[in-house]
């Protein structure tokens, strides 16, 4: 395992041979499991991650059921084979931390009132994980609830920004998140650029911060642009012929 | 003002038309406004706007003909199982069209749990409550048949405009079909490659019900299988 | 949880059963279709994402230091587990691993255990105290029937993906991962046998039948499921059965 480099940044180029401002290769694919009623899959650098939605659908135990509105479920977990130090299988503190932070991302764009005493439940498997996955959960499941028909107001797009060698960063790797100071995870309404999911440790100043969140947002806008042609592209393919 | 155009795809959160639209169904309006709210095909008709949607579960309205499974039962009736967020409720009535007398009758020799019916949707109320009705012409416990069963977004495509497709569908397979709004569908047939034949058409129309001339390929699809099976 | 089948599904499946067809219009000794994908996580040493029709079960293979057993001081550890989340299916629930988990998690590990398919005795570091553990993990990622074949097929193929393994520590040329075990399930509906039931056909089914086999035929494994009987006869026939499809399966490990 390699040891702390002495500088991140290089003559403007992070480890991995980027600029400060520049998100990792995004893939992202629509509808890609069967038994689920929406599906995606996001590449985000070299995290690999599925979300699935189930619901509307009827809420088991009963005593759950709101009489008005659908409860809005959210499951994260990690595959035990995602991560370097093979992670037990179960939910840990930090993937139920995670599952909650991430269904308050998307408590305000779903038209839960629609659906009394019914469930929607978001299901996210980190496959493969390279820092930053609650974000490309985000992305995911976003992508995922439009697949499976869920009303909503706006998408939701997420990404996370740090610093390293006291220049700020969009969207660590790792080792960024290992050898930097801080990281930021942010998710964001693309429409009316309003937050509904911050997190951060580390060490900010208020200039910093300001300027850290703007590139947040800047990147969720990129994020957002692949979200919307992953939806798009499943319905725009030719039919075949005869 | 317009943001999209007509049958264009749009995605939730898209700005689709702003000044005095009625909007109704897969769009809400955010003071002078409209976004779309699911994904799906912009839908305009004059002043009017909706998006018809491309996926989501059913949700029971009153008046649509429905296909269900007993799931459960009780004293008087059933629970239906409708591919839905919400189940129906099916009183044994409803389904025999005259009073029982359930002191002397026992309900299970009219439908058992995993029985098929079809019936039409009487009453919802504002808790999703579904009221059934399976005496009608039609309607009833369901014998034989496959059962295909789609996305309900795509159950319009399947009927098509005044029952073009239905139509479609059965003159040129031999086959009968009974379309439930929730997405079931029954296929009878004494053929059975035709009746895999329109299960397949069926998954074909569920792939691409957004696009255009699909009546016309599934016609040719049809007639190819039927010439291929002489 | 359960799933609600309707009796016109079991009745349409029964009925083409008799004559000798299946609801997707294949053979009875036809798999879906199959495909092997190895190598997608890079963290893992070894993976593997096997499609079978609709199913897909995504197979890692880690290899870490560990303890070893005590009456077995120089070999390595196997553990296979599986997770069967409800991701996969509606009918899966969040929870520790339920029967039907545990269940697939055991035949896979038996089909590979019995037959020797790890040169455990190879895998020691120090006698006694540090030997080498490989996990595999069974991820169900979508559920459409015959997770047992599907599941099998990754965890062997996640295992011949792994080369030399670049674990700290690691003096060994390459994995000794030798034979290649098959698992194939015959499931019975009516008296009739077929291979691979879908979703629909396990839901309908009497019984079914499991058999690993390596590449000279013999058995490394079996496991009968479902609620209804197998006769002598059948079993000998499923034996038939699995013996050839096994051999097609194998082609996919290359």
């Amino acid at each position: 395992m390699m040891g702390k480099p002495e500088k991140l940044i290089v003559d403007g180029k992070r480890l991995d041979g980027r600029g400060p401002d520049e998100l990792r290769p995004l893939k992202i694919e629509a509808g890609v499991l069967k038994r689920a009623d929406g599906s995606a899959y996001v590449e985000m650098g070299k995290n690999k991650v599925l979300a699935a939605v189930y619901g509307p659908r009827e809420l088991h135990p009963r005593h759950l059921q709101q009489p008005d509105t659908a409860i809005l479920r959210c499951r994260y977990n990690m595959a035990p084979f995602s991560v370097d130090d093979r992670k037990r299988p179960g939910p840990d503190r930090r993937s139920v931390e995670i599952s909650k932070v991430i269904r308050e991302a998307f408590e305000p764009v779903v038209f839960t009132k629609l659906y009394p005493r019914s469930g929607i439940d978001v299901f996210i498997e980190i496959l493969q994980a390279d820092a930053g996955t609650r974000t490309a959960g985000i992305n995911a499941a976003a992508v995922a609830l439009a697949d499976a028909g869920v009303p909503m107001r706006d998408l939701v797009s997420s990404v996370a920004v740090g610093k390293v060698d006291d220049t700020i960063v969009l969207d660590l790797t790792k080792d960024e998140d290992n050898y930097g100071t801080t990281d930021m995870p942010i998710a964001m309404l693309p429409r009316k650029k309003v937050i509904t999911l911050l997190q951060m440790d580390g060490h900010l100043t208020p200039e910093e911060f300001e300027r850290a969140i703007e590139m947040a947002m800047k990147g969720c806008e990129q994020i957002y642009e692949a979200q919307k042609q992953a939806l798009k592209t499943k319905y725009e393919t030719k039919p075949e012929e005869g | 003002m317009l943001y999209a155009q007509n049958r264009e795809i749009v995605i939730p959160g898209q700005l689709i038309a702003e000044g005095s639209h009625s909007i109704y169904g897969g769009a809400f309006k955010e003071g002078n406004r409209v976004y779309s709210s699911v994904i799906g095909l912009m839908n305009v008709r004059g002043q009017d706007i909706s998006v018809i949607p491309l996926g989501g579960r059913y949700m029971p309205r009153r008046g649509d003909t429905v296909i269900g499974i007993a799931m459960d039962s009780h004293r008087s009736g059933w629970i239906l199982d409708l591919n839905s967020p919400y189940v129906g409720n099916l009183f044994v009535s409803d389904l025999e069209g005259r009073k029982i007398d359930l002191d002397k009758e026992d309900i299970s020799q009219y439908l058992r749990i995993g029985d098929v019916v079809v019936a039409e949707i009487r009453d919802v109320d504002e808790r999703m409550r579904v009221l059934l009705d399976a005496s009608g012409p039609g309607m009833g416990k369901v014998r034989g048949g496959k059962m295909v069963e789609i996305s309900s977004a795509k159950v319009p495509r399947v009927i098509g405009k005044k029952g073009s497709m239905a139509t479609v569908l059965q003159s040129t397979s031999g086959c009968k079909i009974k379309v439930g709004q929730n997405g079931r569908i029954m296929v009878w047939g004494d053929d059975q490659r035709m009746v895999n034949a329109v299960v397949e058409a069926l998954l074909m129309i569920e792939r691409e019900a957004h696009t255009s001339g699909l009546t016309d390929r599934v016609k040719q699809f049809l007639e190819k299988m039927k010439s291929e099976g002489k | 949880m359960y799933e609600l089948v309707s009796t016109v599904k079991r009745d349409y499946i029964v009925d083409l059963a008799r004559q000798d067809k299946r609801a997707d219009a294949r053979a009875l000794d036809q798999y879906r279709e199959v495909s092997v994908e190895t190598g997608l996580i890079e963290n893992a040493q070894g993976s593997a994402l096997v499609k079978m029709g609709n199913t897909q079960v995504l197979a890692g293979v880690k290899i870490q230091r560990g303890e070893p057993f005590p009456d077995t001081p120089s070999s390595g550890v196997l553990m296979v587990n599986a997770e069967l989340r409800p991701i996969a299916s509606p009918t899966f629930e969040l929870g520790p691993p339920d029967e039907n988990s545990i269940e697939l998690a055991r035949v896979v590990d038996r089909g590979i255990r019995e037959s020797e398919t790890i040169d455990l005795d190879k895998l020691g570091i120090t006698p006694g105290e540090e030997v080498w553990m490989v996990y595999i993990d069974l991820h169900a990622l979508d559920y459409d029937g015959n997770l047992i074949d599907a599941a099998s097929l990754a965890a062997v193929a996640a295992l011949w993906n792994v080369k030399k393994p670049q674990v700290e520590g690691w003096t060994l040329e390459e994995f000794p991962v030798v034979k290649k075990p098959v698992a194939v399930t015959v499931a019975k509906i009516d008296g009739k046998l077929m291979v691979d039931p879908s979703l629909d056909e396990q839901n309908v089914m009497d019984a079914r039948l499991t058999i690993t086999t390596i590449e000279d035929d013999s058995i490394c494994a079996m496991q009968k499921g479902g609620i209804g009987y197998l006769t002598v006869e059948e079993i000998k026939a499923a034996y038939e059965l699995a013996r050839i499809k096994a051999a097609e399966l194998r082609k996919h490990l290359g």
